[in-house]
């Protein structure tokens, strides 16, 4: 309901330019005696630019085709026929196709550079936001260090493990940054070569915080199976889940994560506990800048799943977010495409 | 007697930081910012150690080791900007021993100019037994012993594990450990390494998600740490 509605109000320059043309109709025709049929022709333009600045190409085709038709079965000898006598008119007819068109793609170009402006304004708010947070834990910690001396060893230490994982946090959502813009250009090339997804975990955790490690996180992989894929993207992918579920699961409650082969594909899932989630709320997490409502307080710009998705798309994969009874699982699947010759 | 640095970069703050950490932690030292003051400065000074940063103002810091390798073995540390993977590389095949990225901790950077110096005082007078955490190896009978036992491997697994037993705490890109364990004309062969570094680890590492001998340098190559002595 509410969406036919948006749709009306997004297409309603349709009807008034409807509407202008049957007003043009009504006046040429009133005063066609001391309008010339140029005057006329140039007037009947006026519903396909107001269509035209709108930049859907689709709909100014419409109106062009319907002001031809009117201005040609109204106003052009033989009148009330569709038939052309003087082929000059033609010419008139395609000149109104070529304003339409000039117009459309114009008015397109500065539509995409409003949106990509907005986007880049929503950036960098949250950039700031997201850099500031662990920023000024680090600032605020190190502070509280400075200021006492006396503090005991075992407090100092989980302080300063509080900074480091701030410092980490920062250190992975500058990296997510780069790869943001990286990844949507569109001429990437993936540097394809042996993957070992058991030697990837190891290099993604040595970027997690040893409680993580050690407290909160189950893996299960299978046996030396090699993927065929870009390995700088993968640890970047299996990074971004593992951080996301970490920032979103309950606090104190153990990630699973299993990595399975099959023979036609590799199967990367891991699931956090955490609320109750709305379903329809899932398809979008993969959005960039999208986050689930009420987690506003937790750290996070949204695009690290986003880059998720345009890493699994890159190697010819899909990725899903699929509810639980009491948490997210993440399910990626990436296609073998290459299997390793052995020794 | 202390152990003398030159230091090659021309970033003032990062050469200042060196600088002060270096004395702080007794060793001496000298810089440039320049390759060609380096040059000179090794030629006069014969250094211990050298760490040079890769993008110099006057040229490319891998010229500079391609140089110094020319003429010596003293070791050298490569100080480079991430998402460089292909300019370390480089530098490492060009013979530098070891790399760091900025920003770096400089913790670790010390912890690799005190492996550096050791291996390079290690390579001058070879003793009988190679000790690296639980592992031992024997360098006239070969055997590798594994918490006191002789660990059974395959001839590959045993050349690798050999190679990164005597190239300790030192980062090797893919392409040297290939050429060195399986021979020219396998620099290439990923899936090799790749397949025996798993295989390997299932023997001498506790959890092998989470290795403590043999470690990843994501898009370089692997490290071989023994610093749970």
């Amino acid at each position: 309901m509410n969406q036919k509605k948006k749709n009306y109000i997004k297409h309603s320059y349709i009807f008034k330019a409807l509407a202008v043309l049957a007003i043009i109709t009504l006046i040429s025709h009133l005063f066609r005696e001391h309008l010339d049929i140029i005057n006329i022709g140039l007037i009947h333009i006026i519903p396909v630019v107001i269509v035209a600045i709108h930049g859907n190409m689709k709909a100014t085709i419409f109106i062009t085709a319907l002001s031809v038709i009117f201005f040609n079965f109204l106003y052009i000898p033989p009148l009330y026929s569709f038939s052309v006598h003087n082929e000059l008119y033609l010419w008139s007819f395609i000149i109104f196709a070529v304003v339409g068109w000039i117009i459309t793609v114009q008015a397109k170009n500065l539509h995409t550079q409003t949106k990509q402006n907005e986007l880049r304004e929503s950036l960098l708010h949250i950039i700031s936001h997201d850099l500031r947070t662990p920023l000024s834990t680090i600032h605020g910690t190190i502070n509280l260090i400075l200021a006492n001396d006396n503090m005991d060893k075992k407090d100092r230490k989980n302080l300063l493990e509080d900074i480091n994982y701030a410092s980490l946090r920062m250190k992975r959502l500058i990296t997510n940054l780069l790869d943001s813009a990286r990844l949507h250009s569109d001429d990437i090339d993936l540097e394809y070569e042996w993957c070992d997804f058991e030697d990837i975990l190891g290099v993604v955790l040595k970027d997690f915080s040893q409680k993580q490690n050690d407290e909160l996180l189950a893996i299960e992989i299978d046996d030396l199976s090699l993927f065929w894929g870009d390995n700088i993207l993968l640890t970047q992918l299996i990074t971004n889940l593992l951080d996301n579920a970490f920032k979103y699961s309950k606090s104190d409650t153990k990630i699973e994560l299993k990595i399975v082969h099959f023979t036609s594909l590799v199967k990367i899932e891991i699931f956090n506990q955490s609320e109750h989630i709305d379903k329809d709320k899932l398809k979008n997490i993969f959005d960039k800048f999208y986050r689930l409502e009420d987690t506003n307080d937790i750290s996070g710009s949204g695009i690290g799943l986003a880059i998720c998705k345009s890493i699994v798309k890159l190697h010819g994969g899909e990725i899903k977010a699929v509810a639980r009874d009491n948490g997210i699982s993440i399910e990626v699947e990436l296609p073998i495409t290459k299997k390793a010759t052995l020794l | 007697m202390k152990q003398l640095i030159l230091i090659v970069e021309d970033d003032l703050s990062v050469k200042k930081l060196l600088e002060i950490t270096l004395k702080e932690y007794q060793f001496n030292s000298i810089s440039s910012d320049g390759k060609k003051g380096a040059m000179m400065l090794f030629l006069t000074h014969t250094p211990d150690l050298l760490i040079v940063d890769l993008g110099l103002s006057d040229g490319d810091g891998k010229e500079l080791i391609e140089q110094i390798r020319e003429v010596s073995k003293t070791p050298i540390i490569v100080l480079s900007a991430r998402h460089d993977e292909k300019e370390i590389i480089a530098a490492l095949d060009l013979g530098a021993d070891d790399y760091i990225t900025k920003p770096f901790s400089i913790n670790e950077l010390l912890a690799r100019i005190r492996a550096a110096l050791r291996r390079k005082a290690q390579e001058e007078n070879i003793s009988q037994n190679v000790l690296c955490g639980e592992l031992e190896m024997n360098l006239a009978s070969r055997d590798i012993f594994f918490k006191g036992e002789k660990l059974k491997l395959t001839p590959i697994e045993h050349e690798l594990l050999k190679y990164f037993l005597l190239h300790t705490n030192k980062t090797l890109t893919h392409k040297q450990i290939l050429k060195e364990v399986w021979g020219v004309g396998y620099q290439n062969e990923m899936q090799y390494l790749r397949t025996y570094v798993n295989t390997l680890r299932k023997k001498i590492e506790e959890d092998s998600t989470r290795p403590s001998y043999i470690k990843t340098e994501s898009g370089i190559g692997y490290r071989f740490s023994c610093n749970k002595e």
